[in-house]
């Protein structure tokens, strides 16, 4: 059973990378068409704006009351705004961005591309010698990957905003204390780092998506599978490179 | 434009109004006993096997990250030995229950509302309801008792799992004694902090599943209204969930005092 289990795993990792080196390989053959790639990336950011604010304020209040939980028990709980500043740019952040748009766009391109895999609208455009990967999966691949950081910078300011109302009125944390460890600790390292790990996420999150609907079963069934099991993939994927990255940089 | 904003908060009256109806129906199925016990734990244990594995699995590179972080963070008052406890109160009272509600929503949650809008398209809600039976017993109640049902007991898992994140970095990779690791564990979280914890992901299982019973229900439009009904959920779900997660951390942790 786990035997079988983890000979499909790898099998499917294989045709995944198989995709990916594809992918790569006509988007060289047939260049990146820019329009439409700021066509996506605008659709994407726009849509995602107001729920990724939404988020992001939530979670940096939940970061306040926790860091001030935690460091009071050291005696510091003016250093607050050092956990924020550090845990915001450095984790979750990127982290959160990613997981905005793996839910959002994610599963739209995966649902768009099934069901143009049902319908055998991807077969067709190779019948007309029209590469479908350079014209359905690099755009997207290539608009994800720049709307993630400029969203990620979005939502650390956010999420920055509110741990500093809530320090300073529902916590009681002075004001100059907050701002003081705050800024005093934002590094610029820190944000590149944050930038970086955003650009590898929509690098994923769009190719995870283009394989999952290339390779979904065909029939509407096939598509809500594909869809959820792209999000998941997108997830676990997103998360163990998050590790991986946050130990190279910081380690 | 005065028209817009306000057409759209009247819609959002009406949305929370239709929600508190379908919420008030259930109680009341649950008061007449008329909700099926069968179907409840058919959809609990579908749900349970649907997002055990995706839950765990990302939680533990999770709690990995926050120790390797943690244990930076705690270099600054070289007190390493504490990083059990802290990284244990903010994976149960935070990561656990959040991490395993978003993504019940996204999986199980999408699912129920996918499975209720396809039976509310093809008019197999309607037909129930000329058969006299009670689409609210039989549909909707069991779904959103399972939901409740499942996340409490996914976010204890998921606390077990995060905490084993963080353990492997700190044992594993910082050479951190595992007594020590232990001893601070077991000193600071009791099982008062696991049964809020539960209770965060009963509150948020209610939530998810009451958006994802409301929002199925309510499909119209085709396939694609089905579409637009999963993907409303998993993000008003999310949202909703950040939104009460902090209102819950204010009212068990929080409050300044």
């Amino acid at each position: 059973m786990s035997a079988g289990l983890m000979s499909v795993s790898v099998r499917k990792i294989g045709a995944y990378a198989l995709f990916c080196c594809d992918c790569a390989v006509s988007t060289l053959q047939h260049g990146v068409r820019w329009n439409r790639v700021m066509e996506e990336g605008h659709k994407l950011g726009v849509k995602a704006f107001p729920v990724l604010a939404v988020m992001a304020v939530f979670v940096g209040t939940n970061l306040a009351i926790q860091g001030f939980t935690a460091f009071r028990q050291l005696g510091a709980g003016s250093l607050l705004g050092m956990f924020v500043a550090l845990a915001g740019v450095r984790e979750v952040c990127p982290i959160l961005a990613a997981t905005m748009i793996a839910a959002k766009g994610g599963t739209e391109m995966t649902a768009q591309l099934a069901v143009m895999n049902t319908k055998e609208q991807i077969d067709a455009l190779e019948v007309m010698a029209v590469d479908p990967r350079a014209e359905l999966v690099a755009p997207s691949v290539f608009a994800i990957m720049l709307v993630l950081p400029a969203l990620t910078i979005i939502a650390v300011a956010f999420s920055i905003g509110a741990a500093y109302l809530v320090a300073v009125h529902q916590l009681h944390v002075g004001s100059g204390d907050f701002l003081y460890h705050c800024l005093g600790n934002f590094r610029i390292y820190d944000l590149w780092v944050g930038l970086l790990k955003a650009c590898v996420f929509g690098i994923v999150i769009a190719s995870v998506s283009g394989y999952f609907g290339f390779h979904s079963e065909r029939g509407p069934a096939g598509v809500g599978r594909s869809t959820n099991q792209a999000v998941v993939a997108m997830c676990v994927v997103c998360v163990s490179l998050n590790f991986l990255l946050s130990a190279i940089a910081y380690g | 434009m005065s028209s817009l904003s306000s057409a759209f908060s009247f819609r959002w009256l009406r949305s929370l109004g239709v929600a508190s109806c379908l919420l008030g129906e259930v109680g009341g199925a649950l008061l007449r006993r008329s909700v099926p016990l069968r179907e409840v734990t058919t959809h609990a244990a579908t749900l349970c096997g649907r997002c055990f594995i995706p839950v765990n699995i990302t939680i533990f590179p999770f709690g990995a990250v926050m120790g390797l972080q943690g244990m930076q963070i705690l270099d600054l008052f070289s007190a390493h030995r504490l990083v059990s406890t802290l990284l244990a109160q903010f994976v149960i009272q935070e990561l656990g229950p959040v991490l395993a509600a978003v993504l019940v929503a996204a999986q199980g949650g999408s699912s129920f509302a996918a499975e209720l809008g396809t039976m509310r398209i093809k008019d197999e809600i309607s037909a129930t309801e000329v058969m006299a039976v009670d689409p609210i017993a039989w549909h909707v109640a069991p779904r959103l008792l399972a939901m409740a049902l499942v996340v409490p007991l996914l976010v204890v898992i998921a606390n077990f799992f995060g905490i084993l994140g963080s353990y492997t970095v700190a044992v594993g990779l910082y050479d951190q004694a595992h007594g020590v690791f232990m001893a601070h564990l077991y000193e600071n979280v009791g099982s008062l902090d696991v049964l809020l914890s539960a209770l965060k992901g009963l509150c948020f299982g209610v939530l998810i599943g009451l958006i994802a019973v409301w929002k199925g229900f309510t499909a119209s439009g085709g396939a694609e209204g089905v579409g637009r009904a999963v993907n409303d959920t998993v993000v008003q779900a999310v949202m909703f969930i950040l939104v009460f997660n902090y209102l819950l951390s204010s009212l068990f942790f929080g409050g300044g005092t």
